[in-house]
């Protein structure tokens, strides 16, 4: 091993892939932006159309409004805006041209007189994503007259209206403002990983099966610089993209997450410095583990497209144990601390969470992904020896 | 000097080199002379320590490259039959990246670069990326890499091919001269006449075996023939015969 030919390597490598403009796109911008834009604008979106709906007046089309008086001024004086209904609500609804209806049939009076119950319809569409929130404030309202009039017709009757009420419900919310908002953030871990992954797996496929391709290896490997040697360069360079671009993932974030108004749905995302730094931290190791991943797919793939379809493949691996917790919620335990990328996933979501992390976790973190990062190195260092590597 | 010893290389159930022995001595050119897939590739990448003999040695001035390849790869320059220059990089970064893995100290680099843009004429292009030169231009700044830490022996394969009148030209007076500064140079080639015209020695391999060897008078003796071209043609016959 000669660490001036490490470093040259490494130099030319850097350099070499920094003037090619696609591949800068693709690492520093395509890969780390991609979860923060998404995020926010995600999150932007529904935030903004569930509070929209909330505060703003309901538009509500009502068939036969002249029924039920009654009804229409308790709608008004709770924000509903009372339009004329479509002649075919049905189709109307169904059209998109409304969000819901409400039809009063004209047997209302009567039934309402007589103590019946007195049917009411709401016309809804339940596939459609905009017309969710006003039927459930339109359901809300006519629930809330509903038991307005019950109470009052057992008044009437002389009996307390609590008689209908035995239970009362209280909730007691332990979890924390902050807490909540890392429920939202569950994909930040993942975009960090991807993230990392993308920032190396041009520059893997460059510098090992696009330069067999190229035939500039059998040159390479006609220099007095030991194997070993090549390898290791180019692995670091492949790790310096990838840190490079999972900085700027983390940053993004830093500036994606504070655009969302989660304050207002009673949340707090936490992702300021000092969660930044930590994310870093946390991610550092996976940045080796990535590095020296890529770098066996790349010298056992015999060709770019093989080794970009190899890589394509691997950038899921590191879902997999997120899907797991996704589908299985866990508390982080210890064992979780020796499988890359969970045991990132748990960290990370400790830290938005708002939690201190445990620094056994941490240092257990940080020592099984460096292991798995050596043997993977050891690995394609081995390949790197093979005569198969240049032909 | 470059000692090849009976050297045999087979991939899967292709035997490509099959007992191949010869010895190229410093201040001579070597000609590898044999038809396309006859084996002169492989034994030169053995040598280059690119592929590793199942058998026999080779020696460059007296270093086995099977136990020192990375001793033996510093005495030795080559230019392999793909020049596989990097595109985004200049002649200039091409060139001294391979020199600084050749462990060139950064003064010796520059005057080593001096010298190689003189004797190659490549001053006028090496500052520019490579990706748009011609195919002599690649050829000379793939040579200027191949010698940039001066080695004592020189391996090109197949150098002249695809080159116009001219660069074949300007090769074969940098291979003379390179053999003036008293340099071992082998080279391989399937044409004849760039073999007459350039070698003190020839090694004709076929079907991976050595067929003949011997200065180009020695083969036209042997054979019979006054015309290089028909005594080629004469010991490839012979070879099948056998």
């Amino acid at each position: 091993m000669n660490l001036h030919a490490v470093a040259t390597v490494f130099r030319k490598e850097t350099r070499d892939n920094a003037r090619d403009r696609r591949t800068l796109f693709r690492v520093f911008l395509f890969g780390p932006l991609l979860g923060p834009i998404i995020f926010a604008g995600m999150m932007n979106a529904v935030i903004s159309m569930n509070l929209g709906s909330a505060t703003k007046a309901l538009d509500l089309p009502v068939a036969g409004a002249q029924y039920a008086p009654n009804l229409i001024a308790f709608l008004r004086s709770h924000h509903a805006n009372i339009k004329p209904a479509p002649d075919d609500p049905a189709a109307a609804v169904k059209a998109g041209m409304a969000d819901v209806v409400l039809k009063i049939p004209a047997s209302y009076p009567k039934d309402f007189v007589a103590g019946r119950p007195a049917e009411v319809e709401v016309v809804l569409d339940a596939a459609s994503q905009s017309g969710a929130a006003p039927v459930r404030r339109v359901k809300a309202l006519l629930n809330a007259y509903s038991s307005q009039l019950a109470s009052l017709r057992l008044l009437a009757r002389g009996v307390n209206p609590s008689a209908t009420h035995p239970l009362a419900i209280v909730d007691q919310d332990v979890s924390t403002p902050t807490a909540r908002g890392a429920m939202l953030m569950g994909m930040v871990p993942y975009f960090c990983l991807f993230a990392t992954l993308m920032g190396g797996f041009y520059l893997a496929i460059d510098t090992t099966a696009g330069e067999r391709e190229r035939g500039s290896l059998e040159p390479l490997l006609g220099t007095a610089a030991s194997r070993p040697s090549l390898m290791l360069g180019k692995l670091c360079a492949t790790a310096f993209y990838s840190v490079c671009a999972l900085a700027i993932a983390v940053a993004a974030f830093g500036v994606a997450i504070p655009t969302v108004p989660a304050a207002e749905l009673g949340m707090q995302l936490n992702f300021g410095a000092y969660e930044a730094m930590w994310i870093f931290a946390v991610c550092v190791p996976f940045v080796f583990l990535g590095a020296a991943g890529l770098t066996v797919i790349a010298a056992f793939s015999r060709s770019f497209k093989e080794a970009q379809a190899w890589m394509s493949v691997a950038l899921i691996v590191p879902v997999l144990p997120l899907i797991f917790v996704a589908v299985h919620p866990v508390h982080s335990q210890w064992w979780m601390m020796l499988i890359p990328s969970l045991s990132q996933d748990l960290l990370i979501m400790t830290v938005m969470k708002g939690n201190p992390i445990d620094g056994g976790f941490f240092a257990l973190s940080i020592v099984s992904t460096l292991v798995v990062a050596g043997v993977l190195a050891a690995y394609a260092m081995r390949l790197y020896r093979r005569e198969r590597l240049l032909v | 000097m470059i000692e090849v010893d009976a050297i045999s290389k087979r991939f899967k159930d292709v035997i490509a080199v099959d007992g191949v022995s010869f010895t190229a001595p410093d201040g001579r050119i070597t000609g590898l002379l044999g038809e396309n897939g006859a084996g002169k590739s492989t034994t030169l990448r053995t040598i280059a320590t690119v592929l590793r003999a199942d058998s026999g040695t080779v020696r460059i001035d007296g270093v086995d490259v099977r136990a020192e390849p990375e001793r033996a790869r510093r005495r030795l320059g080559v230019l392999p039959h793909s020049h596989g220059l990097y595109g985004r990089l200049t002649g200039r970064e091409n060139i001294r990246y391979f020199g600084e893995l050749n462990g060139l100290a950064d003064a010796e680099l520059d005057a080593r670069i001096d010298t190689l843009v003189r004797t190659l004429d490549i001053g006028g292009f090496i500052d520019r990326r490579t990706e748009g030169f011609s195919h002599g231009q690649k050829m000379k700044i793939a040579l200027a890499r191949a010698l940039i830490h001066d080695p004592r022996n020189v391996v090109l394969d197949e150098p002249t091919n695809g080159l116009d009148v001219m660069a074949t030209r300007a090769l074969r007076d940098v291979i003379r001269a390179l053999r003036a500064e008293g340099r071992c140079v082998l080279f391989s080639s399937h044409v004849m006449q760039e073999v007459a015209a350039l070698c003190d020695d020839i090694v004709v391999i076929h079907n991976g075996r050595p067929a003949a060897q011997g200065s180009p008078d020695d083969l036209r003796a042997e054979t019979g023939e006054s015309d290089l071209e028909e005594a080629f043609v004469k010991i490839i016959a012979r070879a099948e015969g056998h």
